[in-house]
């Protein structure tokens, strides 16, 4: 297992590297010269000047990326054409709606996903498997920003239950009560990914259901709750496991849609307003922090997964 | 390969995925024949009948511009039909030929299989997101970047068919046969991927609709005079209150027509080679 992990972050190395090639080159890609690019249109030639000198701009293109990888080593993601303040500290003001947004999420993927899917599993071809399957189905085709507006409109216009827009940090007043603004937002960013986990461990556990482990316990005499649960479930979790890499690229994904429909100051949103604003530093700094996230979170499943499967770790 | 007689076989007994073809096939003939069905020029502006209610003349109502909610929802299939088979061919063509030739050639496959690799450390709509911020709004390049997206998967993919068939006994006969690379890789090892392809097709079509909404919606897809469905739910979603039709006839029409590939899509992977089937996700 030991070897296995040295193994897999060895490999990881050159991935990383190359992710943040493509991201460095990202500001090269945009027409215009760099530094104008990065400072925006209120800047004057001697900032310009200045920024060339300090990140190498005239130097050749791997001199720049290595200048570039360095700074960012040290924290410095540059600054924000917008705010005026470090990249860093503008993601970081980001980062708490967007975890906590992430965490709830999870928690109601986990919380529907799961025992839903055992019950379609259980209960194959009957009709509440058609009435959850088909179900999942329609709710991974919805558009989320729709289903936002939508529940918008329901509970927060119509009913008045729940607020519509914006998220008070939870430092602020209200304190923990503020999480009721991430309620709707949550539960639309679950919706789509909860069907996929859905069908994901009814899938996996029809798989496992045709094992021979499966057929003595059953022979046993065991009853079929029990076997559903311990002998079927616990092995289907290996694969479900393993999807929780992509769930979160579709988490990443889909709250720039929610963070935008609720209006929330997320990490999400920050991209898109920062696309709209030509904030080059920060769409960079963004994608950067999110890429390097996602690789780490693969691994850690990948590593997840060899361990609840040690014939993964021989291979 | 499946033969349009076996495409009964593949639907029998399957009644939501029937219903699910008939409605892709009204999508079509609505692209195809809009300019003929719709009753309004979609870009025609009408100040006077701003927000109208649906009804006649206006069946699904008019949006803040006084335009023709209905017109504009046939020529928005188009959109769909264009995007959706777009994207397609661009994600088959790029990452299709990239999976395939990474399998058949290995060395190649090392270098090209790790810069897939490093592409799938990008999540779906934020690569799309900063595709679109290099690009000018139109309709090619919504098309392209969203192809781009789903490249990647499909090269994994096809990389890993490609590989259980390379080691099949009837390429090694081709090869024994004297047969050129590019005769095994597209006249032996091609045609028995077909099949799997158009399932992959179909969800990538599935898929194409939400991701174009989802740009749509923000401000970065199509031009937003465009009349697509994403367009339509993205300009008029600040009249929700007032006007809360303008949502839910677009709305429906995305649903309805990504439900629909999508069980078309599961139905057909249900048919195929039992050794493909785990190769592809879809929903």
């Amino acid at each position: 297992m030991l070897f296995y992990t040295i193994k897999r972050l060895l490999a990881l190395i050159p991935t990383l590297l190359a992710a943040t090639m493509l991201v460095f080159l990202f500001v090269h890609l945009i027409p215009g010269d760099p530094a104008s690019i990065l400072l925006g249109d209120t800047a004057t030639p001697e900032e310009v000047a200045a920024l060339t000198r300090e990140l190498g701009l005239d130097e050749p293109l791997w001199t720049q990326y290595l200048i570039w990888l360095g700074n960012v080593l040290q924290g410095d993601l540059g600054t924000s054409v917008f705010f005026g303040t470090p990249v860093l500290t503008v993601i970081a003001d980001g980062a708490e709606t967007s975890i906590l947004l992430a965490t709830m999420t999870m928690v109601w993927i986990v919380l529907f996903g799961v025992p839903i899917g055992i019950v379609s599993a259980m209960n194959k071809g009957r009709w509440i498997d058609q009435i959850t399957s088909g179900g999942a189905m329609l709710f991974a085709s919805i558009p989320t920003f729709w289903l936002g507006l939508y529940l918008i409109l329901l509970f927060a216009v119509g009913l008045g239950w729940l607020p519509s827009s914006g998220f008070p940090s939870l430092t602020d007043t209200g304190g923990v009560t503020n999480l009721r603004y991430l309620i709707l937002p949550s539960l639309t960013l679950a919706a789509p990914n909860a069907a996929l986990i859905i069908r994901l461990v009814r899938a996996s556990m029809l798989d496992v259901s045709r094992e021979d482990h499966v057929r003595t316990a059953r022979a046993k005499g065991l009853r079929p709750s029990r076997v559903a649960i311990r002998h079927i479930f616990r092995n289907a979790l290996i694969s479900v496991t393993a999807a929780f890499g992509f769930t979160f690229a579709a988490l990443v994904s889909e709250a720039v849609v929610t963070e935008t429909v609720f209006s929330l100051p997320g990490i999400g949103r920050l991209v898109v307003q920062s696309i709209l604003r030509r904030d080059y530093p920060v769409i960079q700094g963004v994608i950067l922090v999110i890429v390097v996230l996602y690789m780490f979170i693969n691994l850690l499943v990948d590593l997840a997964y060899a361990r609840l499967d040690p014939r993964i770790s021989l291979k | 390969m499946m033969a349009v007689a076996s495409i009964r076989s593949v639907f029998a007994g399957r009644t939501f995925a029937q219903i699910g073809l008939v409605w892709l096939a009204f999508v079509a003939l609505a692209a195809i024949f809009s300019p003929l069905i719709a009753p309004f020029d979609p870009y025609e502006i009408d100040p006077i009948a701003r927000l109208t209610e649906p009804g006649w003349p206006h069946l699904f109502g008019t949006d803040h511009f006084g335009r023709d909610s209905f017109s504009r929802a046939l020529y928005g299939a188009r959109m769909t039909v264009l995007i959706g088979l777009g994207a397609v061919i661009v994600a088959l063509l790029t990452g299709g030929l990239v999976g395939m030739l990474s399998a058949y050639f290995t060395r190649l496959g090392h270098v090209l299989m790790r810069g897939v690799d490093v592409l799938m450390a990008f999540p779906a709509l934020l690569m799309a997101l900063v595709l679109m911020t290099l690009l000018e709004r139109s309709v090619m390049n919504t098309i392209i970047v969203i192809g781009v997206v789903y490249a990647t998967t499909t090269a994994r993919i096809l990389f890993g068919m490609t590989l259980k068939l390379k080691g099949e006994v009837f390429v090694d006969a081709a090869v024994c046969s004297g047969a050129g690379h590019a005769s095994i890789l597209f006249r032996h090892i091609l045609p028995n991927l077909v099949s799997p392809l158009l399932v992959q097709a179909s969800f990538i079509f599935a898929f194409a609709q939400l991701q174009a909404a989802a740009l749509d919606f923000l401000g970065l897809g199509l031009p937003p005079e465009v009349p697509s469905w994403g367009n339509m739910l993205s300009e008029e979603r600040i009249y929700v209150t007032r006007a809360p039709w303008l949502l839910i006839f677009p709305g429906a029409l995305i649903i309805l027509s990504v439900f629909s590939m999508n069980l078309v899509g599961d139905a057909m992977r249900d048919s195929i080679d039992p050794r493909f089937k785990d190769d592809i996700a879809g929903v």
